[in-house]
């Protein structure tokens, strides 16, 4: 599975990875994370604001961050 | 040893400065303020604001929205730039893009109520209003003036400006009385001010305690200067009490309450009470009087306690509590070493160079305001105690509001990362227009702080309006029937 976390790095980027990161190792789920930092790169997908989340190339959250829970959830659901 | 005398008197200026920043009344607008910058970024989902700054929301509608908007959406300048990136060009275009862009930083609720209550309410509010007026001035100038550049934007999809996220009704119940907290504390009338009952705590030696920070810490009371108060000593001490447990009890709050997290949330509590109350030292005691202030705070706090446990999940009140320490984080120790460091400046500047440059309402002091503020950077709030300073050397209140206008907005760092969203022509522009009408503001402001009746310059302000809006609708015309004649010939 492919995370990307999009957010030109500030502190919610930060910790909205290391949740992700978490919630992946917590489940044993076997994920590669990517930071994306480039506003144009950011751009190309449809949110507005910062930090997002993308799993699998679908972009899950924008503008906040969401419980471990629910990254945990779109996680197994992305797994299948 | 005068050398060392003249060191001792930087010091001291920079400590004096501190303490007279960290006074009881800055405490009592910043610490709400900084609750409420916390609670607009986690309590209000984005969509409510952005949802009208979609592609095919009107103009009477995106322009206001995105001047607005920046107070809900901006108090992080890590979210104004992907914002401004995405208004421009995916969502409502360039000119509302451009309106966000510029009023975001002046309506910052932290940078609002800091200058409000440091260097004045007039000044504040003239900020606002000015820069939302001027804001959608140049939102609606630049959209015009690359009117084709914008017709020729991407045209990918509408999706994220979508949704219909409402605000929940408990959600306003709680800014309603964030807010009050934050009036309650800073507002100087006589409910609030007045004493109501007083106590004498008695610890004795007081008196000689204050004349012991008076001789560490001189001041100039006609300056304006406020030297260190014994509740200055116990709110600075509770200050250090909130940053320790504050760190270990808010940095990941959002994964649980521990017990530093409760130490935190009573030293804030009794921070803000400490300094509603008023406190004088005698020699047989610490004598306190409780103020209105101290009473309003109060019912404030209980209020949103009850509101907070009542109708909020648990989660929000913990992403609440991590949004407000990160801002506390990211700007409460640049402002302490920015405050610090105004404070030994001001001994260096001769009052005559501020006063010969910007000492009277002029065109060129104006200016003079504006480049200072390009050219130099300074943090989010540390503006307010160097514009204060200028103030305080005998700056102009005009060129001074020209100064507030241009720092946040402007600045080499801002201006190259504009460049890369929008391209360079737009970007130099941009620039342009924001030094006029940044000059224009303090000039405006200048003249009604000198006297000229408001109903004149109300009068200049509409007549400019119109010119401005006639010209541009000309310019509008003729573009789009140019880009119609092409259109044609190109057929």
């Amino acid at each position: 599975m492919e995370v990307k976390i999009l957010g030109t790095g500030c502190p919610k980027c930060k910790r909205l990875e290391q949740l992700a990161r978490q919630a992946a190792a917590e489940a044993g789920i076997q994920a590669t994370f990517t930071k994306v930092t480039d506003v144009d790169q950011i751009m190309s997908y449809p949110i507005l604001s910062t930090p997002g989340l993308v799993i699998d190339e679908k972009v899950k959250s924008s503008g906040r961050i969401p419980r471990k829970e629910e990254i945990l959830g779109w996680m197994k659901e992305a797994q299948g | 040893m005068d050398l060392l005398t003249y060191l001792v008197g930087l010091l001291q200026g920079g400590l004096g400065n501190l303490a007279s920043y960290l006074a009881a009344h800055v405490l009592l607008c910043l610490l709400p303020a900084f609750f409420i910058a916390g609670a607009l970024t986690a309590l209000v989902p984005k969509e409510a604001v952005t949802r009208y700054l979609g592609r095919n929301a009107p103009k009477v509608i995106s322009y206001p929205a995105a001047a607005v908007g920046g107070f809900v959406l901006a108090v992080c300048s890590c979210t104004i730039m992907p914002l401004f990136a995405g208004i421009y060009r995916k969502g409502a275009g360039l000119g509302p893009a451009i309106t966000f862009l510029f009023v975001g930083p002046a309506i910052n609720i932290l940078a609002l109520a800091y200058t409000g209550v440091a260097i004045g309410m007039d000044i504040a509010i003239a900020r606002i209003l000015l820069s939302v007026l001027f804001g959608i001035g140049i939102g609606l100038i630049m959209a015009l003036t690359f009117l084709r550049d914008d017709a020729a934007r991407d045209q990918a999809g509408n999706g994220a400006f979508a949704g219909g996220t409402e605000v929940h009704k408990s959600t306003w119940l709680f800014f309603l009385l964030l807010i009050g907290l934050l009036i309650a504390g800073t507002l100087q009338v006589g409910l609030f001010t007045n004493g109501y009952a007083q106590f004498t705590l008695p610890i004795s030696g007081m008196d000689r305690f204050q004349e012991t920070l008076d001789w560490l810490v001189p001041f100039d009371a006609s300056l304006g200067e406020e030297g260190v108060t014994v509740q200055g000593v116990i709110l600075i001490l509770l200050l250090a009490v909130i940053g320790v447990s504050a760190w270990f009890g808010l940095n990941s709050v959002d994964e649980g309450y521990n017990p530093w997290t409760w130490t935190a949330l009573g030293a804030i509590a009794a921070t803000v009470i400490v300094a509603a109350v008023k406190m004088v030292p005698h020699a047989g005691g610490l004598e306190v009087l409780i103020t209105g202030k101290m009473l309003g705070i109060l019912v404030a706090m209980i209020g949103l306690w009850v509101v907070a446990s009542r109708y909020f999940d648990e989660y929000e009140i913990q992403e609440w509590l991590w949004e407000t320490w990160r801002f506390v984080k990211q700007i409460f120790p640049l402002l302490i070493g920015g405050v610090f460091a105004v404070g030994v400046i001001r001994g260096l500047i001769n009052p005559k160079w501020i006063q010969v440059l910007a000492g009277y309402n002029t065109l060129l002091a104006n200016l003079v305001g504006v480049l200072f503020g390009v050219f130099m950077y300074f943090p989010t709030l540390v503006e307010v105690p160097i514009a204060n300073m200028f103030l305080s050397l005998g700056m102009h209140r005009g060129p001074l509001l020209a100064y507030l206008m241009a720092d946040p907005e402007l600045s080499l760092q801002s201006i190259l990362i504009t460049s890369r969203v929008i391209g360079k022509t737009k970007t130099w522009v941009y620039v342009a227009w924001v030094t006029v009408f940044s000059t224009l503001a303090g000039l405006i402001y200048g003249a009604w702080v000198d006297g000229t009746s408001p109903w004149l310059l109300l009068a200049y302000l509409i007549i400019g309006a119109a010119v401005l809006a006639v010209g541009l609708s000309w310019v509008g015309k003729r573009q789009r029937q140019s880009a119609a004649t092409a259109q044609v010939s190109a057929h």
